[in-house]
């Protein structure tokens, strides 16, 4: 019982880090009908800023995590404006193409700066926990839940209490009525994208000290976040934050059940079963194919 | 269609290149150059296959190479139990690759656009997961081996490269083929617009599985080479993400949905790849410089280098030539047409063709139509009128079954339908057409108005695409709607009017019982409605039965009789023009309630 009580909260605390990233993705998907497969490598070029700074500095990954996301921030918006504006409009399956273009390129580049080999950051709290009633809590886990958990309720209420955040509702829920109110689309769609990046700083930051991690393996990261964003209905905050919960928890209770080398299995079964069953996921609504948008 | 002497050029460079090829290995021994030639042929055995779901068909797969990794693994694993050389078991590969693109397509199809590349990317990775962790079947991470080959070391590669080179005649081939049979229309009409391609008569989930297995069976067939070729792999290398980045760079380089695209993109890439080897060395290099490349060619050049290129010269050779006008003047509805109607004919007894009742359907908590129930005699014009927002075009979708009602029953012809899918009730004998109109915009008219398809066999999608008879039928229905001229122009270039002039030649086609006409007069000008109107009585005439959704009242009250009137999603009145334009239930659902207000003083 203990163990099956110790298996959730640690799929429940490592949720929370996934919530942080997934709900970017779904956010770019939901405004702009964009699925950003670059974000898994995003996320590790996070961790890898995370890690020169953290080698050279010794400043706290997590506590550098509040550089990060503003500077991931950044990087989204020029990604943005040079890039992914070029191709508004255009077919899913072109973003697809794009941002696939754009992950190989950062890949590849830190494959080149930092060769294929595993890394890993190590805090003086990387292998302490804090125990409470026959539970244990690792430090990292539990730091980086509330790190996720503070950045997911500043995004919340950016979305929710100032003009952007309606802006971006607006534009997910009508673009062009939100263009005959006097949102500029293109703006809009800038800071979207730039603030869906900005959650792969903070989450690739905690990402670096929770996982080791190599270039390559922003495919098991976009895996996974897609896996989320899925289940619980592309373009869905609250789903991206269920989903994102349910998978950790089906993480944790593959391993500690059946087998460690098939939990990494279970973001694409949830991907293929979800699809195939409810193509809207959770929490995803369906939308009115026949009405033609001019 | 490119001149003559430019194409008897294309036809001998290519001959000389395919014989160069053929004889290049009894020429000289190079292991390396053969070498990168026979990878730049499985690269193009892949890319072009890859071009038959995803260019032609336009559901882009990114995880295509999982079918090379099927391939290698099947003739491993039957390998270990026999003793025949690899070669002989590539078939094994071939079909082990087909199954699998049959149960994934079975039900990947029925997913599109994203979650489509979702599924593909994570069936790659689950399979190389897979082959991974049932060491027991697949040797795991220590990786797969097959025998080493036992010919001279001098021939060191050259079974291999002819082996692939045969595939890669074989993959043209089927490309194709493909390309002129109605099953590559189909999948040309199902990428244009999926839903359209439904309503004229296409049964779209075996066009897609089918793509989806033509697409695989080359692949896997490679894979045994390849794995054979490699002598030991692992699930890694095999399933890799990195082969379907340079299946899909090569055909987006080459252009999609062309015949040479694929081919020529994969020799240009192995190239490209060469060089970084050389020059830049290492496989981080070759992320960079794929990554780049591809972002380029999405942003710059989408439709690749042929397509583009060939654009150029289509202009070059359009420009100048005359414009052709519509032909507007009334002439009888074509011959073959009455035969059909002939046979349909039930006499002077009229009957309801087509019978809805009491059909609901809602998005949300907007009921757009609320328990309708409505029939259309058979033999009339029958409009159907109603407010913007009355749930007409609605309405259409559940009888063609573009959607599903979520109450309701359609009768047509005496059979119930409504459970059925649009493409069986197309060949049921609905035809329709679109409010807005959806021709296949990269298809000439004629290929558009040969598109539809009157019923399902197996052996119609191996048929040529445009045959002889059908063709001379086409022109006919083009002749009679007025855009005879027009057959060999492509539909995009069309203006709105004489589109729905084209669209209207479509449903012909189909010699639909019944014809459902979204606001035909829509967006045209007076004379092209009073040819519409005219055309529409002449086909009424050979029996033909209408359902118009018009907002011209004039065109509705001189041809429609009679008239049905939709409000907030039921059929408030119905009856002659003159019977519906005296009820005041109409004006009431035109007008609002307020009308009535402003109504003389001492009027009840």
């Amino acid at each position: 019982m203990t163990e099956l009580v110790q298996t959730i909260v640690l799929g429940l605390l490592i949720g929370g880090v996934y919530a942080l990233a997934a709900s970017g993705l779904t956010l770019i998907f939901g405004v702009m009908n964009v699925i950003n497969v670059a974000h898994g490598a995003f996320l590790i070029l996070a961790a890898y800023v995370t890690f020169a700074v953290w080698t050279r500095t010794g400043i706290d990954p997590l506590v550098f995590a509040l550089a990060t996301t503003p500077a991931m921030f950044a990087l989204g918006w020029l990604v943005y404006k040079l890039l992914v504006s070029r191709i508004a409009g255009a077919p899913a399956s072109m973003s697809v193409l794009l941002t696939f273009a754009f992950a190989l390129v950062i890949e590849g580049i830190l494959g080149l700066v930092y060769k294929g080999v595993f890394r890993a950051m190590t805090p003086s709290y990387f292998d302490e926990s804090f125990h409470l009633g026959g539970l244990f809590f690792p430090k990292a886990q539990v730091y980086a839940a509330a790190l996720a958990v503070g950045l997911l309720v500043l995004l919340y209420l950016v979305l929710t209490r100032t003009w952007l955040g309606r802006a971006i509702r607006a534009s997910a829920q009508n673009p062009s009525g939100a263009r005959l109110v006097g949102v500029d689309p293109g703006a809009v769609a800038a800071l979207t994208f730039a603030l869906g990046i900005a959650t792969t700083g903070a989450a690739g930051s905690a990402i670096g000290v929770l996982y080791p991690f190599f270039p390559a393996a922003h495919y098991a990261w976009i895996s996974r976040l897609l896996g989320i964003i899925v289940l619980g209905g592309m373009g869905s905050l609250p789903g991206a934050l269920v989903g994102a919960m349910l998978l950790g928890v089906a993480e944790t209770t593959t391993s500690t059940y059946f087998s460690v080398r098939w939990a990494t299995a279970v973001p694409y079964v949830l991907i293929l079963v979800v699809l195939l069953l409810r193509p809207h996921g959770l929490f995803g609504e369906r939308v009115r194919e026949d009405v033609v948008t001019a | 269609m490119s001149p003559r002497p430019v194409r008897v050029a294309g036809a001998v460079g290519i001959g000389a290149a395919a014989a160069a090829l053929a004889v290049y290995p009894l020429l000289s021994h190079n292991a390396y150059h053969q070498n990168v030639l026979l990878l730049a042929f499985l690269l193009a055995v892949m890319a072009s296959s890859w071009n038959i779901i995803s260019g032609y068909a336009g559901y882009v797969s990114l995880g295509h190479s999982v079918f090379l990794g099927i391939g290698a693994y099947a003739v491993a694993i039957t390998g270990e139990h026999l003793t025949v050389s690899p070669f002989w078991l590539t078939p094994v590969g071939a079909v082990a690759a087909a199954l699998s693109a049959l149960v994934l397509g079975a039900v990947i199809m029925r997913t599109r656009g994203h979650s489509f590349v979702i599924i593909t990317i994570a069936f790659l990775f689950l399979m190389q997961l897979v082959a991974l962790n049932w060491s027991s079947l697949t040797g795991g991470s220590g990786g797969a081996t097959l025998p080493l080959p036992r010919w001279s070391l001098d021939w060191v590669y050259t079974p291999f490269y002819y082996a692939l080179l045969v595939l890669l005649a074989l993959s043209m081939l089927l490309s194709w083929w493909i390309r002129r049979t109605k099953f590559g229309t189909g999948l040309i009409a199902i990428r244009e617009d999926e839903n359209k391609a439904a309503a004229i008569g296409i049964t779209t989930p075996v066009y897609k599985v089918l793509a989806f297995v033509a697409s695989a069976v080359l692949i896997g067939a490679a894979g045994g080479i390849y794995g054979y070729f490699l002598n030991f792999f692992e699930p890694r290398g095999m399933f890799n993400i990195l082969t379907s980045v340079e299946i899909v760079l090569a055909v987006l380089l080459g252009g999609r949905a062309t015949i040479w695209g694929p081919v020529l993109g994969a020799f240009a890439l192995q190239g490209i790849k060469e060089a970084t080897n050389v020059y830049l060395g290492g496989s981080e290099a070759h992320l960079v410089v794929f990554g780049v490349l591809m972002g380029l060619v999405v942003l710059f050049m989408p439709r690749g280098v042929l397509p583009t290129v060939s654009g150029w010269v289509e202009r070059r050779q359009t420009a100048g030539v005359a414009v052709p006008s519509i032909e507007v003047r009334a002439r009888p509805a074509p011959a073959s047409l009455e035969a059909r109607a002939a046979t349909n004919g039930h006499g002077g007894g009229r009957r309801a063709l087509l019978e809805v009742k009491g059909a609901r359907k809602s998005f949300g908590g907007i009921s757009a139509v609320d328990g309708c129930s409505l029939s259309v005699q058979e033999g009339t014009i029958t409009a159907l009128i109603g407010p913007n927002g009355s749930g007409k075009t609605t309405l259409f979708n559940l009888i063609d079954g573009t959607m599903r009602a979520d109450a309701g029953e359609i009768w047509f012809d005496g059979r119930q339908i409504d459970g059925q899918r649009p493409w069986v009730r197309a060949h049921a004998g609905i035809g329709r057409t679109f409010q807005i109109t959806r021709l296949f915009h990269q298809m000439t008219v004629l290929e558009n108005v040969v598109a539809p398809l009157r019923s399902f066999s197996w052996r119609q999608l191996a048929a040529d695409a445009v045959s002889g008879p059908e063709a001379a039928r086409a022109e006919e229905l083009l002749d009679f709607v007025g855009m005879g001229k027009f057959g060999g122009v492509r539909a995009a270039a069309l203006s709105y009017g004489q589109q729905k002039l084209v669209e209207l030649a479509q449903v012909l086609m189909l010699d639909s019982k019944l014809i459902m006409l979204d606001e035909p007069a829509g967006g045209i000008n007076p004379t092209l409605i009073e040819h519409m109107a005219e055309m529409i009585r002449e086909l009424n005439r050979q029996g033909k039965t209408f359902l118009i959704v018009e907002h011209n009242m004039p065109l509705v009250l001189g041809l429609c009789d009679p008239v049905l009137v939709l409000a907030r999603g039921s059929c408030i009145c119905s009856g002659t023009p003159s019977e519906v334009q005296a009820d005041p239930r109409v004006l009431d659902a035109y007008l609002g309630e307020d009308f009535r207000l402003e109504q003389p003083a001492g009027v009840p």
